[in-house]
């Protein structure tokens, strides 16, 4: 339709695209009401889930919830001056964890308030511990006995600004920055610093792999977009084969080749490469080596799809127009590979940043990824706020990146096999 | 269905018309956009008679295809109302307006036979067994595929499969055929085979028929009467001769047959004859739907109605002089220079040409009614 | 090899530099596949080579263990149930979002397909959560509806996929001919587009068989997967018996990947 008539009179534009909209809203309606089911499928178990989970990164029930008598007595005190609460607030804290230890809540809003300030969960759990000692009279005296730190004021701040119901501590802790007694947001210490690093890392690994298969796959996916069909055919095979088999398996597989007694050091040591056995496993060379394995077709698919879309024709008609041979493949003929590339190194990209499996199998302590630290938050740790800030960080990258790829390549040139 | 239409019938509050001369389709101020900014089809309107071969001609995005895909109930008008024997059927879906409809592709399902698909139709209309195989026979036998029923169509050759889509389109024995450029991927030797063959089958049944092409010399051939279209409007509608001889407008002219276009003005009309003044000074009589003074008229003037001038009966003489003489075979095709400056090309049987030489002067003459005053 | 005939002398050395080297690639990728196969016969219980003896004492083991053999049942029926309700989901999608007049179909195929994108680990422990508030961790029902979110994507890719060859001509002329719509999506639509259906769903089996990490989060000793159970075992101490686990898993994929080429194949025909 390319002679189609512009209309002129403006008047009637407004009417005529509410007849359209009028005249399409059936079938809309019915494509949507097929597409329905899937999508509140996917919301239901997969979108809700997660954003139900990402929220534990800024939820803060603990001293809300443990506290409340507590957190109303210090809602008048001012936080920023110099002395401690009144009577009235001893009063409070007394009443509340004296119910929490009914109520077995005392642990983990000690646990919580540690995170704050390392030191809260023994004050907490030893005023529990005391709790038959508190007699009549003032109770600031008899707390500070306990511990001197009751006398001052930044402990009773820390309670104070925790009674909010949201906290933005798991959010600054995963940037390794901190919220100090005032409320400043600061750096944390240098050797507590550690998640910056972590991020880093995963994005360097992640990098790390996609140049790898960009190396390898580029040259592979150029060869067998040349191949006579029946051999191009076979290599493609052994391209698509190795994304059918299970990752763990191929993971598996790697464990063995790159033990210390493994496939590789044998050949290797039969060769007279090396003379005594490499340490293999547990390295950060074997987790980017079993990722790139894992990762390469990925990479090679969409940049061979291209290839063999750009005609034969374009590189005779270079070199009779007098390009050397170099010349003519970079000029002319790379470039037209880049849609390829894009979609597979950002594909690779993508799927790398979120790798669980194989470093948690292939790597050493210093090669776990951002995963790795959110599943130890939740298996070992219990912190579930922290697990959600790392995964909100993981997130927020893998989102960018799958909006770059949606902007450059699009969802619907995905293809499978 | 056909109790539906009986019902439909009774209920109408318009009385019902005698069917003979009622028309089979009509088109009441159809638009249709698809973006909400441009119309496709602008303001269509049009009567398709009974038991006619109708085609609609133009070029590609003129809205002639959108205009059949609205008949045939794949697309909405955005506006205006069909009519289907006098029955309004925008809202009607395709399966049950009981048209048959040939597409370009002509869309044979690949996972059936030939004969299945031919007794696809059947299928829905509650026709079985013994009469189904009867009625898909008789069909292929009435396109010429006698005994190639168990065939795949992936295993027929183009002209064949085209002539499934045609039985299958027709053995349900439908009130109106819809054909959608269905002879565009045979080659042309096949293709005019065709266009007789659709034409004598479209007369042995008497069906209605209304036929999509971009091909001019397709639309002559086969047409009871042509509708042609351009930026979403019919042009001119009348049967094939008319068209060809008396084109109504500039893009008609240009559309249908070769045509030299030259600029001119008016000077005044007498019995019947409209005079015109060249560029450079000369008087032509010519003929065409009258106009007042427009400022944008133009004289259209097929090439082979220029002939040597023999001083014969015809209205207009001129001097050209001959630029240049190609051959054809049984024609000769002369390029001249006339009128001052311009140029203009006429074509001559072979044996009359053979004496004009390039370079030369040369005297022509054609009749007024070979030369159309249009406006755009 | 594959040059044409104009090519430079040093151009074709260059070649064939390029074409050894692909085919060094291809080894690297190919290989690993195939390095437990031999060690899941060999009689020694270490992972060592050339293999001396041949055994199936790993493969007996494995079928001999309540746990394994469990194991293997319970993916088995999660991989079969999720496959179905992503199939039917995943193709009634694509046929939805095939339509031209879909609305707003960049941004719903962007969240369709974002499951695949999706850092597993996320969708694991999101599952895990609201699962958790609802009973259905360490459940069945649970581990199935999470396999089945994650291979949606896969099936719509794919039947989306078919339906781009689909010519919708052939659903215009099934409905001129008289067939209305759901006669025309069984009788023409469904049996053209049935092998992207069929891969798609192989896909579907395949990435529920093979998931560990959800699995992981979300199943308890009742329910614990194949996957689950190499995963625990390559933790604690890799033994052969994972071997002959990893080549049945292996040979499955295989088996899988062959049917969907098999049926391209026919389809091609």
């Amino acid at each position: 339709m390319t002679q189609t008539l512009s209309l002129t009179s403006s008047a009637s534009a407004p009417n005529l695209r509410a007849a359209l909209r009028r005249a399409e809203r059936p079938g809309r309606l019915g494509a949507l009401a097929l597409a329905l089911p899937a999508l509140l499928f996917l919301i239901v178990t997969f979108a809700a889930p997660i954003g139900l989970f990402l929220t534990t990164a800024v939820r803060n029930p603990e001293v809300r919830d443990t506290l409340p008598q507590t957190a109303a007595a210090l809602a008048g005190w001012d936080g920023d001056g110099p002395a401690a609460p009144g009577e009235a607030a001893f009063a409070a804290l007394l009443a509340d964890l004296t119910r929490a230890k009914e109520d077995n809540t005392a642990a983990a809003l000690g646990k919580r308030l540690n995170y704050e300030s390392a030191g809260m969960r023994s004050r907490i759990m030893s005023v529990v511990r005391h709790l038959g000692n508190f007699k009549d009279g003032a109770l600031a005296p008899q707390f500070a006995a306990l511990d001197p730190v009751w006398a001052s004021p930044d402990l009773w701040a820390i309670i104070k600004r925790n009674a909010a119901p949201v906290t933005p501590y798991y959010l600054l802790t995963a940037v390794d920055l901190q919220q100090d007694a005032s409320g400043a947001i600061t750096r944390v210490a240098e050797d507590q610093a550690v998640f910056l690093g972590i991020l880093g890392r995963t994005l360097w690994i992640a990098g790390l792999v996609t140049g790898a298969t960009l190396l390898l796959g580029f040259p592979t996916a150029y060869v067998i977009s040349l191949a006579p069909a029946r051999i191009a055919g076979f290599m493609l095979l052994m391209v698509l084969l190795p994304l059918w088999t299970s990752l763990l398996v191929r993971t598996t597989a790697w464990v063995v080749l790159l033990q210390t007694d493994g496939v590789i050091n044998q050949v290797l040591l039969a060769l007279g490469l090396t003379t005594e056995k490499l340490q293999l496993m547990l390295t950060r060379f074997g987790t980017v080596t079993a990722m790139t394995h894992i990762q390469l077709p990925f990479t090679i698919l969409p940049i061979f799809s291209v290839m063999k879309s750009i005609p034969e024709g374009q590189m005779r008609a270079a070199r009779s127009l007098g390009a050397p041979p170099f010349f003519a493949f970079w000029r002319v003929y790379a470039p037209q590979t880049l849609p390829g590339v894009t979609a597979g190194c950002l594909m690779t990209f993508i799927l790398s940043l979120g790798y669980y499996i194989t470093p948690a199998l292939v790597g050493g302590p210093r090669d776990q990824m951002l995963s790795n630290f959110i599943a130890t938050y939740i298996n070992r740790d219990l912190n579930w706020g922290m697990a959600a800030a790392l995964a909100g960080l993981l997130l927020v990258m893998t989102l960018s990146i799958y909006l770059l790829f949606l902007r450059l390549v699009g969802a619907e040139r995905i293809k499978l096999g | 269905m056909n109790t539906m239409t009986l019902e439909r019938r009774r209920l109408g509050d318009e009385p019902s018309p005698t069917p003979a001369a009622s028309p089979m389709v009509v088109f009441e101020r159809v638009q249709k956009t698809y973006d909400g900014r441009t119309l496709v089809v602008e303001d269509l309107n049009l009567a398709v008679r009974r038991g006619e071969f109708l085609t609609m001609l133009g070029p590609s995005g003129s809205g002639k295809t959108t205009t059949l895909m609205m008949l045939g109930g794949f697309e909405q008008p955005t506006n205006g109302r069909i009519l289907l024997e006098g029955q309004a059927v925008e809202r009607l879906p395709p399966e049950r307006r009981d048209i048959g409809f040939v597409f370009q592709n002509y869309a044979l399902f690949p996972h059936m036979t030939v004969a299945d698909n031919v007794g696809f139709p059947l299928r829905y209309r509650g026709i079985r067994g013994a009469e189904a195989a009867r009625r898909v026979a008789e069909a292929l036998a009435m396109v010429r595929l006698d005994g190639l029923g168990e065939r795949r169509p992936a295993q027929l050759s183009g002209g064949q499969q085209q002539r499934v889509a045609l039985a299958r389109a027709m053995v349900f024995k439908p009130k109106l055929i819809l054909m959608d450029e269905p002879l565009g991927a045979l080659d042309k030797q096949l293709r005019e085979h065709m266009q007789i063959e659709i034409r004598r089958i479209q007369q042995q049944l008497g069906i209605t028929m209304v036929y999509v092409t971009h091909d001019q010399s397709e639309a002559l051939t086969m047409s009871d009467r042509i509708a042609v279209f351009n930026d979403g409007r019919i042009q001119q509608l009348s049967d094939p001769v008319t068209l060809y001889d008396r084109p109504e407008n500039r893009f008609v002219a240009g559309f249908i047959g070769d045509n030299n276009t030259l600029p001119c003005e008016f000077l005044g009309s007498e019995n019947g004859l409209a005079f015109v003044r060249m560029k450079d000074g000369t008087r032509l009589a010519a003929s065409g739907p009258a106009h007042p003074a427009r400022s944008d008229l133009t004289v259209s003037l097929r090439p082979e109605r220029l002939g040597l001038d023999d001083a014969g009966s015809a209205e207009n003489r001129i001097k050209a002089r001959v630029l240049d003489k190609t051959f054809l075979g049984d024609r000769v095709r002369l390029t001249l220079e006339a009128f001052g400056t311009e140029r203009l090309v006429a074509s001559l049987p072979a044996a009359e040409g053979a004496a004009v030489l390039p370079g030369r002067d040369v005297g022509m003459a054609f009749s007024a009614a070979d030369c159309r005053l249009l406006a755009r | 090899m594959w040059l044409p005939a104009y090519a430079t002398r040093s151009e074709r050395l260059c070649r064939l530099a390029v074409v050894l080297f692909a085919f060094a690639v291809l080894a690297f990728l190919i290989g690993p596949l195939f390095v437990v196969f031999p060690l899941s016969v060999s009689k020694d219980p270490f992972f060592t080579f050339p293999i001396r003896e041949y055994s199936w004492r790993w493969y007996a083991d494995f079928f001999q263990n309540a746990r394994w053999m469990h194991s293997l049942v319970n993916s088995l029926v999660a991989a079969a149930a999720s496959t179905l309700i992503a199939t039917f989901l995943g193709t009634l999608a694509a046929l939805g979002i095939s339509r031209p007049g879909f609305p707003a179909r960049k941004a719903v195929m962007a969240l369709m397909i974002s499951p695949m994108i999706m850092p597993v680990v996320i969708v694991a422990v999101g599952a895990y959560m609201f699962f958790g508030s609802l009973g259905l961790t360490n459940t069945r029902t649970g581990l199935v509806l999470a396999h089945a979110a994650l291979a949606i994507p896969f099936v719509v890719v794919t039947v989306l996929s078919a339906l781009s060859t689909y010519d919708s001509n052939l659903s215009r002329a099934g409905a001129s001919l008289g067939a209305g719509p759901v006669s025309v999506f069984f009788a023409v639509t469904l049996p053209l587009i049935l092998p992207g259906i069929v891969s798609g769903a192989l896909l579907a089996f395949a990435v529920s068989f093979d998931e560990v990490i959800v699995a992981l989060f979300l199943t308890g000793a009742d329910q614990r997967t194949l996957p689950v159970q190499m995963f625990s075992g390559i933790r604690d101490q890799i033994n052969p018996t994972i071997m002959a686990a990893a080549s049945l898993l292996t040979t499955v994929s295989i088996a899988l990947f062959v049917l969907l080429n098999l049926i391209r194949r026919v389809k091609r025909a």
